[in-house]
């Protein structure tokens, strides 16, 4: 140790690998929940990916990977960080032909910048996590990140087709196809999108487009109460209606907006040819009234606002992401909003109707026993019987430090799930800790 | 492998005396799926009623090291419920009960003996269905749907089995009973219901399956268009999907099949046309009104003999029924058949029904195509005759060729028969060996004994493929869904 050997420092070997320029000692800033890593390098292809995780296997090194950054605050504290991979110089799009409605792209390409080469032959690929634009398909993936789109043309497992990841001992491994049917083995795609990197890093994305709608029309509908509105959006899944977006906002939410208050409103996109926007949006605010909703236009960028709202929110605070049944919505936005009152602090959330996934953007002082106990526990307690779940999404490093930001998976299948990361990444060189039960 | 009379007696305990099938008899209704080229008895059937049982029996079957193979209805045409080591068939057969429907939550458990159009039969007068379609829908089981992450024609549009399934009850190949998923949609950890679903019971037995269900659409028009030439009629279904306009369905039906059709089943399809295809859409009522006038004129700009649009819903079922029955009319067209399940990008469906012709004339046989166009997922039916000397080399050689040219332009072996006994060896022409090598260590991951299912799904096992080839002829039988 303190000797430079025959390879030269870490620094060197790195620096062997993808270029000095492309080295950097990483600065405070990069701190993943309070972890500083060493390094943080730039790989410009698979290739080096796949050398820098060979040596750091070899160094016993723990790596954390890196698209835009957005979600680096999911998960766990790392249990170790030494090498941040930023894989932001891997944007290729590697294949685009429009006919097949398919494209390939390298894991390091914005949502933006796929977003405007797809627009060009109207296509577009239906993610839209919050803060959208800024983030790459990798980390999207990765992070098994979803947002309003995900009512009509579900999350990234239903779209990515074919995956390149590089493992933990630096073999790059492609599962899946490049076509938008296969069976052809088992379907390794499905397992890499929402394992937060700790399989292996995914290089490469071959992901199922979708042709953009000839017309969109919003509505907002306000009711008096979140009853009301869980029953306005039952009424809608029970009906012909076939909405892109469905977003339930309560009043917090809808005050961030600044749109008219209201206990609860229910924000719903429609997409198709012109006539049938309008007959859908005519039935939509039929099944309102019914719940002694009223329903107007939403504005002129409504879904904008909306997500720059939660992708702001999603940067500070403490975020909670619940996942109940549909039929749940209301008792689960109750529950909610009395377990912040109880922990004195201020909320507001909002999320999916027909997925049953909803966020709660927390602020206000609240020590770590009290956060534990009265906020994740108690929210927990109360989604458990239906199978839901409550993740942390945001906190303080203070904060995480008291629980498990997944909850516990259930001991059968959390057997299942450290067996298959014993496999993969045995030495635990992938984002060390950070996955369920701290994988 | 020989049973002891031990055993066995241990199996009668655990699934009663009338869950067992011990006879040759017995046994050799159980040597075979649809694909009964493949025929290799297991030396005891058992029939289990519930969760605990399969746990039971996986967990003897693992103390002793007897292989286990599971099997819904037999329907599979990869040779996927064979036993060729022996050991013990799990039919799910008597695990047939839909355990509760959320129509609020749109979602369903069931067992996984349940046969798939029984749910939607259930679920459709309250205005909902079960989207998974394949042909063999009316007999499949939803466990075996699941097991080979089954297609149809409406995965166009719906997508195919994984994107239906919300759950699994496993019961993994070192005997734990597991519970991934559920009808809450999104939970905590990796996908294993993702990565499970399509396994081919490599994993372990499915004892329930969570599904979603979707609702019915407001609307379903469904138009038959009719072409000179086959290329005309690709051309128009690269075309369709270029437009930007997904059908919940789209198949193609060419010469050699609309005959065999019409004669079977009396479907009425147009008898002057090379090509036939079969459009679906669906959804609101405005919407497919504007995508079917659109759809109608591309195909007239492709240069249509006929478009017909089923007027009522017996019309709508007259042309399905044909495609539906498809397989089953072959024995009318061959002796024979070779079939193929490759995948090609959508928009090289012209380039490679040009070169399926070409590969047809070079080895003088014929191929028969019903397919899948809108997915660009191939079933060519290779037809030859096997009392005539070395037409079965030259089928065999058509079928390389043609899997090596979608191979070549991208594709996949299999779109959605999945891989079984009969594909496996083609999986090198697809994958590397690091990433055969991850599908090898997935699965010992569940089952690292080896015991679930051996010699399916991987190439690493002799018996796969070649060594059946040898001696036996290949033929579907009629009856058979593709």
């Amino acid at each position: 140790m303190g000797l430079v050997g025959e390879s030269g420092t870490a620094r060197d070997r790195l620096a062997a690998i993808v270029g000095s320029l492309y080295v950097a000692d990483a600065p405070p800033a990069l701190a993943i929940d309070g972890v500083p890593p060493r390094f943080v390098v730039r790989p410009a292809d698979a290739e080096q990916v796949s050398g820098l995780l060979a040596l750091a296997r070899d160094e016993g090194w723990a790596v954390i990977p890196r698209g835009s950054g957005t979600a680096l605050g999911l998960g766990n504290p790392p249990a170790r960080a030494d090498l941040l991979i930023d894989l932001t110089r891997l944007h290729r799009v590697v294949e685009y032909e429009p006919a097949d409605v398919t494209v390939s792209v390298e894991a390091g390409i914005s949502l933006e910048e796929l977003d405007r080469g797809l627009g060009k032959h109207a296509q577009f690929l239906p993610l839209d996590p919050p803060g959208w634009r800024a983030r790459t398909i990798g980390g999207v993936l990765s992070a098994n990140a979803s947002g309003p789109l995900r009512t009509r043309y579900g999350t990234a497992r239903d779209m990515l087709l074919g995956v390149r990841f590089v493992q933990a001992d630096g073999t790059v491994t492609w599962g899946g196809a490049r076509v938008v049917k296969s069976v052809t083995g088992y379907d390794v795609p499905k397992l890499m999108v929402g394992a937060l990197g700790t399989l292996g890093i995914i290089v490469e994305a071959t992901l199922r487009l979708h042709p953009q709608p000839e017309a969109e029309g919003s509505w907002l509908s306000w009711f008096d109460s979140v009853e009301a509105a869980q029953g306005f959006l039952l009424a809608v899944q029970a009906s012909t209606i076939q909405p892109a977006c469905v977003e339930i906002l309560d009043a917090g939410a809808l005050a961030v907006l600044d749109e008219a208050p209201a206990p609860c409103a229910v924000a719903v996109s429609i997409a198709s040819v012109p006539a049938a926007v309008r007959a859908q949006g005519e039935l939509l605010d039929r099944l309102a009234a019914r719940e002694n909703g009223v329903t107007t236009r939403a504005r002129e960028g409504f879904w904008d606002a909306y997500d720059a709202s939660t992708a702001g929110a999603l940067a500070a605070g403490m975020v909670v992401r619940t996942e109940c049944l549909p039929t749940s919505i209301a008792s689960t936005l109750r529950a909610l909003e009395s377990i912040a009152r109880a922990a004195s602090l201020r909320s507001r959330v909002s999320g999916c109707g027909p997925s049953g996934s909803l966020r709660a953007f927390l602020e206000g002082d609240c020590p770590a026993d009290s956060w534990r106990d009265r906020v994740v526990h108690a929210l927990r307690e109360q989604l458990a019987p239906q199978g839901g779940s409550a993740i942390v999404e945001r906190c303080s490093p203070a904060l995480k430090a008291t629980l498990d930001v997944w909850g516990a998976a259930d001991p059968e299948s959390f057997a299942l799930m450290r067996r298959i990361k014993q496999e993969f990444d045995p030495s635990g060189v992938l984002n060390p800790g950070r996955f369920v039960g701290r994988l | 492998m020989v049973l002891t009379p031990a055993f066995v007696a241990e199996l009668a305990r655990i699934v009663g005396p009338d869950g067992l099938v011990t006879t040759p008899e017995g046994r050799l209704t159980y040597e075979a799926d649809m694909h009964t080229f493949y025929k290799a008895a297991p030396d005891v059937v058992v029939l289990p009623q519930t969760t605990a049982q399969a746990v039971e029996l996986v967990r003897l079957c693992r103390r002793e090291r007897v292989a286990m193979i599971p099997r819904g209805s037999g329907t599979g045409l990869i040779g996927g419920a064979t036993a060729p080591y022996g050991g013990v068939m799990v039919a799910t057969t008597r695990m047939n009960r839909i355990l509760e429907i959320d129509l609020p939550n749109r979602c369903a458990v069931v067992q996984p003996g349940l046969i798939n159009l029984w749910l939607t039969n259930a679920i459709r007068d309250q205005g909902y269905f079960f989207a998974p379609d394949p042909s063999s829908q009316m007999v499949s089981s939803i466990g075996g749907n699941a097991s080979t992450n089954a297609g149809g024609p409406h995965c166009l549009k719906y997508g195919i089995t994984v994107n239906h399934i919300l759950g699994l009850e496993l019961v993994t190949g070192m005997g734990e009973l597991v519970r991934l998923g559920g009808k809450v949609q999104s939970r905590p950890g990796y996908d294993l219901t993702g990565v499970t679903v399509g396994s081919e019971g490599t994993f372990g037995l499915i004892t329930a399956v969570t599904v979603r269900l979707l609702h019915t659409p407001e609307g379903v028009k469904t138009a038959l268009a009719a072409f000179s030439s086959i290329d005309e009629a690709s051309e128009a279904v690269s075309a369709i999907i270029a437009a930007g306009i997904t059908p919940a369905a789209l198949e193609m039906l060419d010469e050699i099949v609309t005959r065999a059709i019409n004669q079977g089943v009396g479907a009425g399809y147009p008898e002057n046309a090379r090509a036939v295809l079969l459009i679906e859409l669906d959804g609101p009522l405005a919407e497919i009104e504007v995508q079917a006038r659109r759809v109608s004129d591309i195909c007239q700009e492709h240069r249509a003999l006929e478009i017909r649009i089923a007027r009522d819903e017996a019309e709508r079922t007259l042309l399905w029924k044909g495609r539906k029955e498809a397989a089953g009319v072959f024995g009318r067209v061959t002796r024979n058949w070779l079939l193929q399940d490759a995948v090609v990008p959508r928009s090289k469906l012209p380039a490679i029904m040009r070169e399926m012709a070409a590969i047809s004339a070079r080895h003088g046989i014929r191929v028969a195509n019903v397919f899948h166009a809108g997915d660009g997922n191939l079933h060519p039916l290779i037809l030859y005759d096997e009392r005539q000397p070395g037409e079965r080399e030259r089928a065999v050689g058509v079928n390389e060729e043609l899997l090596a040219a979608c191979i070549a332009m991208g594709g996949s072996v299999t779109g959605e028969h999945g891989v079984g006994l009969d594909k496996a060896k083609n999986l090198p022409k697809q994958y590397r060996p690091a990433d055969l090598g991850f599908m090898a260590r997935l699965r010992r991951v569940f089952d690292p004994d080896s015991l679930m299912n051996p010699g399916k799904l991987l190439p690493s096992h002799p018996a796969c493929g070649e060594a059946f080839q040898a001696s036996r002829p290949t033929q579907i039988p009629e009856g058979a869904w593709v």
